[in-house]
């Protein structure tokens, strides 16, 4: 078991190469969402770097409220990297400097608590049925209702809304009632394997995603395999500096996904995408563990990957006008751009309309909206302003965390306008152009 | 640390979160891009509009204390560092654009607009901003104003005074002056025309009126080839007297190559070679091709192994940004660099590269040179490790050599940079004291208290005597 010290100490020599490759040239500085909002450099992706150097440098304790409070206002977006010429993994460098600093300082219960429901299964499912049970009731969604309009959405009223932004949108123009009917698995040899990464937040409280995305994979010609004993992909806790925990998760899931023998895992998640996709990061110093966590790291997609290699199939169409929003995991962590918009330009009918602004974060960024209420807000409100702007009828995205951050502010301008899963849209269109046979009446 | 009293005028002027206070917090703003030179201001003030400039800058005085604008921080020359335990006024959160006059091409804008952000804005109506430095998508245009800032297009366009028409001036006893405004010419002295470049030290610009132009109507761009970076400097020479007029001529080395192919914002330039030469023509269609076609054929005549024509505005985007993000990108070979930025006659570039190159294995340095080389202003990085003492001092000893060198051949020490903290004491290569002394006069000015950015640009000890009868400020309410 390390110490704080020698987490500290070992932290600290792993960051001091990455450090390094900053120049200061200063080209992240208008990236990055806190720094064009707040204007003060310790803001800014290299003014964070900076007081990590301090930190390495002996000049700067990482208690210090300067450390904790620029350290612990970064969304985590990683906005920055695309645009840094030297090339500073500076998510990387985040998480531990999270981790340095919380072991200075003990992060605020909430957001402990949450972390700790979201890594323990037995805590998780209670947590997450509680959660659907209150959606069940439709108390959120009129408390909503009720606030809409009213000043900008933090603490509990932003809990509540983003609750009930999690609820299935509301029926889309043309739809034809009727579920779609299960579809027979077709066993065949030559098809990819892929398994599925249930997550926790998206198998709580959007099941409803994970079975969609079980379907458009099959219509498109992927083999979907269950794998058991899988669980929460540690992403919030990396990003909150709790490596420890992250890693025996990863530990978990490696197993799992080994276990399973897939081709590929989908991720419906891009926030879990992008933390599995870098388990060779997180577990490089178990030498047992590294070369396996590199492969199974080398085989996470996005689900829009995997549909769009293979065109994706069309569907029925869907008479519906949309703007996309990137979520930064899948932009700007995993440097996967084209897919989605590929993804969308299948469905027949669709008509996409850019979203400006798209490449910026939403303000979600996880438990952000607990750790900083008003500048997430600020952020998350700006997202919803240049949706409004856009004339769009709905708003499609790949992650959860944006999903009810940007839904959550939507609902609150009363504007009716529902937030969906890429694949939940692609999965409509498919039900209506009859891919998953009868539909059942 | 600042006194007390003045903490609590500035949280009254600015806001309590308009101020930054604490040591720690402070840290941050210890250097700008060029971190050889690291130190701490007393406070950092943020304001949002000129009246808060103005207020900040009269409490500041009035306790004596120097001051140093900064922008985005993204200087090489020292500029915005805060000597003394001066107080930054920083423009970050001046950043509307306040108008843009498309009709009479004309924009107003506060000083911390990023400049590429101006030329989107502009380019709703067809307009754009001409001078663009290789940072332009994170510096300000008030840095702009301050640095006379240049860019790979100053070739053709010339630099930030050729655009900069208007001006509002907060000056050191917090007074606001309008200098110009309205368009290009104003009567009597150019007053513009001597703020701009004026590095911080004759006040903060809060209001600028700049000039725009509309977007050519083709662009051609031709990426040369060399096995030699003579030859590529060679064909520069060649191209430029042939009467040709490109947009811009640049030059990238073997080890910048090699750096940014590393980068995410690898061009496709060929890793083996020693030299690429960008070559840009705008303007009409007609006859872009032609030119395109002479300076291809005069570059394959100087010894170009290939020419290379951007076929499409993607290829376009992806070779310029190898360019502009070269200087990032020498963070992949080593964590620190020197950026100098000499300037020299053309016809002098191939024998000054072999010298640096002799200077940089003399020293045993590696020197990676990105340069405007149509303008003569090189840009030899000298990379290094600041936590090897020794190497730095051999930097710096390279650095002065290069920079006697290129003072030797008829240039001088900086091209768009600055002066700023840097090479302060190295203007007297450049200038006798009695040039000095009227450079100081002009200073005082504008600052007759020595309070705006002191300790940049002039080196102190050719300063006029002490109480030598200082004219009046030309300041006024």
């Amino acid at each position: 078991m390390s110490t704080p010290a020698h987490a500290l100490a070992s932290a600290v020599r792993k960051q001091e190469q990455g450090l390094l490759n900053c120049v200061h040239c200063g080209f992240c500085l208008p990236a990055c969402p806190t720094y064009r909002r707040l204007g003060d450099e310790a803001d800014s992706p290299r003014g964070r770097l900076y007081l990590m150097q301090a930190v390495v440098e002996g000049r700067l304790d990482p208690g210090a409220e300067a450390f904790q409070t620029h350290i612990g206002r970064c969304l985590g977006c990683r906005a920055c990297e695309p645009v840094c010429p030297s090339g500073v993994e500076y998510g990387h460098l985040l998480e531990l400097a999270r981790q340095v600093g919380g072991n200075a300082r003990r992060p605020p219960f909430l957001a402990r608590m949450l972390l700790r429901v979201f890594g323990t299964a037995w805590l998780a499912r209670p947590a997450m049925f509680a959660g659907r049970a209150m959606r069940a009731t439709g108390l959120p969604t009129l408390l909503t209702r009720i606030l809409a309009g009213r000043r900008p959405p933090k603490g509990a009223r932003l809990a509540v809304a983003m609750l009930a932004a999690s609820a299935p949108p509301p029926p889309l123009p043309g739809r034809t009632e009727g579920r779609p009917a299960t579809v027979p698995q077709r066993e065949t040899g030559d098809k990819p394997t892929v398994g599925v990464l249930a997550g926790c937040v998206q198998a709580g409280l959007f099941g409803r995603v994970n079975q969609a995305t079980v379907r458009v994979l099959q219509a498109n010609g992927y083999r979907v395999v269950s794998v058991p004993n899988q669980g929460c992909c540690g992403a919030l806790h990396a990003h909150g500096g709790d490596l420890e925990t992250a890693r025996s998760l990863a530990r978990r899931n490696l197993e799992a996904f080994e276990a399973a023998g897939v081709d590929f895992v989908a991720m419906n998640a891009s926030g879990c995408g992008a933390a599995m996709a870098d388990y060779g990061s997180l577990l490089a110093d178990d030498e047992e563990l590294a070369p396996r966590a590199r492969a199974l790291a080398g085989k996470i997609r996005d689900i829009s990957q995997l549909l769009a290699e293979r065109g994706p199939v069309p569907g029925g169409t869907v008479p519906l006008k949309v703007t996309y929003d990137a979520p930064c995991h899948l932009l700007h962590a995993q440097g996967v751009a084209e897919p989605p918009a590929r993804v969308l330009d299948s469905i027949p009918g669709l008509e996409v309309v850019p979203l400006p602004g798209a490449a910026e974060c939403c303000g979600g960024a996880g438990i952000y909206g607990l750790t900083n209420p008003r500048l997430g807000g600020w952020i998350g409100s700006d997202k919803v302003q240049s949706v409004l702007g856009t004339g769009a009828a709905a708003l499609i995205t790949g992650n959860p965390g944006c999903m009810m951050q940007i839904g959550a502010g939507l609902a609150l301008t009363g504007a009716g306008i529902p937030v969906l899963h890429l694949v939940e849209l692609l999965d409509e269109s498919y039900r209506r152009g009859g891919l998953y046979g009868e539909v059942d009446r | 640390m600042v006194p007390v009293t003045l903490a609590k005028s500035l949280v009254e002027i600015c806001g309590r979160d308009g101020v930054i206070l604490d040591e720690e917090r402070l840290l941050v703003y210890e250097s700008d891009a060029l971190t050889a030179y690291r130190h701490r201001p007393g406070a950092v003030v943020l304001p949002r509009s000129t009246d808060q400039v103005q207020g900040a800058v009269r409490a500041i005085a009035e306790h004596g204390l120097p001051i140093v604008p900064r922008g985005a921080g993204t200087g090489l020359s020292g500029g915005a560092v805060a000597l003394d335990g001066a107080v930054v006024i920083g423009t970050a959160r001046m950043n509307r654009i306040l108008d843009i006059d498309a009709p009479n091409r004309r924009a107003v804008l506060q000083p911390g607009v990023i400049n590429a952000e101006l030329s989107v804005a502009a380019g709703a109506h067809g307009l754009y901003y001409a001078p663009d430095p290789s940072s332009q998508t994170a510096c300000t245009i008030g840095g702009n104003v301050a640095e006379n800032s240049g860019g790979p297009h100053c070739l053709k366009y010339g630099v930030t005074s050729r655009y900069v028409t208007g001006l509002a001036v907060v000056l050191a006893d917090g007074s606001m002056v309008r200098l110009g405004g309205q368009g290009r010419e104003s009567p009597g002295y150019d007053l513009v025309g001597l703020f701009v470049g004026s590095e911080g030290c004759f006040g903060i610009a809060t209001e600028i009126e700049v000039g725009l132009l509309p977007v050519p109507e083709g662009v051609c761009t031709l990426l040369g080839i060399f096995d030699r970076i003579d030859d590529a400097g060679q064909a520069v020479s060649d191209i430029v007297g042939a009467g040709l007029l490109p947009a811009a001529l640049e030059i990238i080395d073997g080890p910048t190559i090699r750096a940014v192919e590393d980068s995410v914002f690898a061009a496709g330039y060929p890793i083996d070679a020693e030299a690429a030469l960008v070559i840009e023509f705008d303007g009409m269609e007609a006859g872009l091709e032609h030119d395109a076609e002479r300076a291809a054929a005069l570059c394959a005549l100087a010894g170009a192994r290939e020419v290379r024509t951007a076929r499409d505005e993607d290829e376009r985007m992806a070779l310029w940004k190898g360019r502009k993000k070269a200087f990032g990108a020498m963070g992949r070979i080593a964590p620190d660099l020197l950026v100098q930025d000499a300037t020299v006659p053309r016809t002098t570039l191939p024998s000054i590269l072999r010298g640096i190159s002799d200077i940089g294995q003399r020293y045993d340095l590696v020197v990676a040179n990105v340069f405007h080389a149509g303008d003569g202003n090189l840009h030899p990085n000298i990379l290094f490790d600041r936590r090897d003492e020794h190497e730095l001092e051999r930097v710096e000893r390279a650095s002065k050599e290069i920079m006697q060198l290129c003072v030797d051949s008829g240039g001088t020490i900086t091209g768009e940079h600055g002066v700023g903290l840097d090479k302060k004491h190295h203007m007297d290569l450049i200038y006798g004291p009695d040039e000095l002394d009227a450079m100081w006069q002009v200073r005082r000015v504008f600052d007759p208290g020595g309070v705006m950015n002191p300790g940049k640009v002039l080196p102190e000890d050719t300063g006029p005597a002490e109480g030598a009868g200082l004219p009046e400020g030309i300041g006024g309410d």
